[in-house]
C-alpha cells in the first residue's frame, strides 16, 4: 500500500474511532489517536504477518497491545481486515458487546487480555521465548504506552528479554509524553528514555510515530533481523494526533468531543481521508 | 525410572519435585520457572533438564506474565517462589494473565502458612487461600503428605486450567496410601462420632494430635483432609457431615476467607443447621518472631488451646 493510501487509512481509522467514542460517550481517544499510525503501518504496511481468514495460524506474528486502552483503534483495523464483521463496531461499549474498553482474547485477532498496564511485554517475552525454544520464526511484537513504562514489571521483562537474547521480540513504545492526567516529564521524568532501553541491552531506534514512511522502513526490517538483541522502537508521537482540539491536551485522554470541536475534528479527519 | 515416594518420611517438597522431574523428563514442553527460589530436589531438574529450567531472577510479576506467554506458546509451565511473594506481589498478573485467560500454568508456593516461622510476617502466607479462592478458573491444592504432594504434581501437570499448589516442606509421615485416588479432593482419614475436624496441609498432622487429646475428654473426633481447597467436592463433603454433630475447621491461615469460610459457605448455602467452629489465625499482624511451634502457641493453634476452644464453644 502506498504511503498516501496508508495516510488516508489512518485518517479513516481515527474518524471511525471518533464516531465510536461519540456514540458510546466514552473511550480513551487520545492514546488511540497517538498510536493509530503505528497500528496502520503494522497491519497494512506488512510489518505484522497475520491472516484474518486464519487468525490462529501457527506462523503468524503475535501482536500484543499492552496499552490496552487504545484497543478501540485496533478494533477498527481488525474489523476492516475482516477478523470480525464491521457491524460489531457499532456495538462498542454497549451492553452485551464483544468490544469493550480493553481488548481480550474473545475478540478474533487479539492475542492477550490487556487493560492493566505493565503485563504485555512480559507476556510477549514468554511468547518470544516459546518460539525460540521451538525453533519457530514468528515475531512477538508488543505496543506499550510510555506512561505504562512507569510500571516496574516492564523493566523486569526488558531485563529478561535481553538476557535470553530474544531477538524475535519487538517493543514499540508510543512515546506521546503524556500519561492519564499529566505530562510525563512533569510528573516523573522519563528522559533519557531511549537510553534506558539501550541500558537494558536492547537495540533501540527512535522514529517519528506519525511518519508512515519512517514506520514502514523500520517495520520492513523486523522479519529478517540478524541481531539476537530484542528491539525497542521508541515512536515519538502526539497524544490526540489528528484532531487539533485534542492534540497535546491533558483532557484528550478521555475526551468525548462535542459541538464545534466535534464538527472540526470530523472535518479535519475527513480531509485526511481524501 | 519412577522416583521413590514409598518412603513414608520423604520430604513433602521432594515428593512433589521428584514427580515433576519424572513428568518433565518425559515432556520437553514442561518448563520450570523460578523467581530465584531453590530446593535440593530441584538441583537434579536443573542439572538434567537445563533447557526446561529457567531462573528469571527475583521478579514475581514478570514471572507470571512470562509463564502466560509461554503457555500461549503451548508450554506447560510451573512457576515457583516463596508462597507469600508468588501469591501477593503478582496477584494481578495471576488474576488477569492466568485466570482471566484460563491458561494452565501451575503456581507453586513454597512454604505456605507460617512454614517460615521466625523469618517473620513478610514470609508468612496466611492470607493466600482467601486471595486465591477469589479467582475464577483457579484450582487450589494443599497436599498434606508426600503421597498427596506427588499426586498434586501429577494433577497439576494434567490440568487444563491454572492451579495453585501450597507446597510445604519437611519430612512428614504418610497420611494417605499410594494407591488411593486423589481426584476426590478430600478424604476422611479418621472416622468419629461426635465432631468432624476439617483441616488442610501440614496442619492435618496436628489435628491427629488434637483428636487424641479430645478422646481423653470422651469426644470421638473424625478427621477430613481437605487437600483440594478449590473446588471443594461439596457433594462428598455433605455426604459425611450428616454423621457428625459439630464441625471444626483448623488452618494455618487467617479467619477471613480460608477453609473455615469455605465450609461455612457450603453449610449456609445448603441450609444445614450444624454448628461450625473456625480455628485459625486471628486478625492481627504478626509482630513476634518464633519457630512454627512457637507461632502456633502465639496464634492459639497449639493442641492445648484448640482443645480448650472446642470444649468451650462447641460441646
Amino acid at each position: 500500500m502506498l504511503i498516501k493510501e496508508l495516510e488516508r487509512k489512518a485518517a479513516a481509522v481515527r474518524r471511525q474511532v471518533l464516531e465510536m467514542v461519540v456514540s458510546a460517550n466514552k473511550g480513551h481517544i487520545g492514546g488511540a489517536f497517538s498510536c493509530t499510525d503505528i497500528l496502520v503501518a503494522l497491519y497494512y504496511g506488512g510489518g505484522l504477518r497475520c491472516d484474518a481468514l486464519r487468525p490462529d495460524r501457527q506462523d503468524r506474528d503475535r501482536f500484543i497491545l499492552s496499552k490496552g486502552h487504545s484497543g478501540i483503534a485496533q478494533y477498527v483495523i481488525l474489523a476492516d481486515l475482516g477478523f470480525f464483521p464491521a457491524s460489531e463496531l457499532e456495538t462498542y461499549g454497549a451492553n452485551r458487546s464483544m468490544l469493550g474498553g480493553h481488548p481480550d482474547r474473545n475478540i478474533p485477532g487479539i492475542e492477550a487480555d490487556t487493560g492493566s498496564l505493565g503485563h504485555g511485554l512480559a507476556i510477549g517475552a514468554g511468547i518470544a521465548l516459546g518460539a525460540k525454544l521451538d525453533g519457530k520464526h514468528h515475531l512477538s511484537i508488543v505496543l506499550l504506552g510510555d506512561g505504562e513504562c512507569y510500571e516496574g514489571s516492564v523493566w523486569e521483562a526488558a531485563m529478561f528479554a535481553s538476557h535470553h537474547r530474544l531477538g524475535n521480540l519487538i517493543a514499540i513504545v508510543d512515546r506521546n509524553r503524556q500519561c492519564a492526567t499529566d505530562f510525563t516529564e512533569s510528573c516523573c521524568e522519563m528522559e533519557p528514555f531511549a537510553e534506558k532501553w539501550r541500558a537494558f541491552n536492547w537495540e533501540t531506534v527512535e522514529v517519528n510515530g506519525h511518519c508512515l514512511e519512517e514506520l514502514l522502513e523500520v517495520f520492513s526490517t523486523l522479519g529478517h533481523r540478524e541481531s539476537n538483541k530484542p528491539l525497542a522502537i521508541v515512536a515519538h508521537t502526539i497524544k490526540g494526533k489528528g484532531a487539533t482540539c485534542m492534540e497535546k491536551t491533558v483532557e484528550c485522554h478521555h475526551m468525548v468531543p462535542e459541538g464545534e470541536q466535534l464538527s472540526a475534528a470530523l472535518e479535519e479527519l475527513a480531509r485526511g481521508c481524501r | 525410572m519412577a522416583s521413590e515416594i514409598h518412603n513414608p518420611r520423604t520430604d513433602i517438597r521432594d515428593a512433589f519435585f521428584d514427580r515433576l522431574y519424572d513428568l518433565a523428563a518425559q515432556d520437553r514442553d514442561t518448563l520450570f520457572l523460578t523467581a530465584d527460589m531453590g530446593a535440593l530436589s530441584l538441583d537434579r531438574f536443573k542439572r538434567d533438564l537445563p533447557r526446561q529450567f529457567i531462573n528469571v531472577g527475583i521478579c514475581e510479576q514478570s514471572l507470571v506474565s512470562i509463564a502466560a506467554g509461554l503457555s500461549l506458546s503451548g508450554k506447560k509451565v510451573f512457576i515457583y517462589a516463596i508462597t507469600s511473594f508468588i501469591t501477593q506481589r503478582c496477584y494481578e498478573q495471576i488474576r488477569i494473565d492466568l485466570c482471566g485467560m484460563r491458561l494452565p500454568v501451575v503456581i507453586v508456593g513454597s512454604g505456605p502458612g507460617i512454614c517460615y516461622g521466625s523469618d517473620g510476617g513478610t514470609h508468612h502466607a496466611v492470607e493466600d487461600i482467601a486471595l486465591m479462592r477469589a479467582l475464577p478458573n483457579l484450582s487450589i491444592l494443599n497436599p498434606s503428605d508426600p503421597l498427596s504432594a506427588s499426586a498434586a504434581a501429577l494433577m497439576a501437570h494434567k490440568s487444563a486450567n491454572p492451579v495453585y499448589v501450597r507446597l510445604d516442606k519437611g519430612k512428614l509421615p504418610a497420611l494417605h496410601r499410594e494407591e488411593e485416588d486423589f481426584s476426590e479432593g478430600l478424604r476422611v482419614l479418621k472416622k468419629g462420632r461426635d465432631v468432624m475436624l476439617i483441616s488442610t496441609g501440614v496442619m492435618v498432622h496436628k489435628v491427629f494430635e488434637l483428636a487424641d487429646e479430645l478422646a481423653k475428654h470422651n469426644i470421638d473426633a473424625g478427621i477430613i483432609d481437605l487437600y483440594r481447597i478449590k473446588p471443594i467436592n461439596t457433594e462428598l463433603l455433605l455426604s459425611y457431615l450428616n454423621e457428625y454433630k459439630k464441625l471444626v475447621t483448623i488452618e494455618e491461615h487467617i479467619l477471613a476467607g480460608g477453609i473455615g469460610s469455605a465450609i461455612c459457605e457450603i453449610v449456609a448455602d445448603h441450609g444445614i443447621a450444624k454448628p461450625v467452629k473456625r480455628i485459625a489465625i486471628p486478625d492481627i499482624p504478626c509482630s513476634q518472631y518464633g519457630d512454627r511451634e512457637w507461632m502456633h502457641r502465639y496464634y492459639g493453634l497449639d493442641v492445648q488451646t484448640m482443645v480448650g476452644l472446642i470444649l468451650q464453644d462447641c460441646l
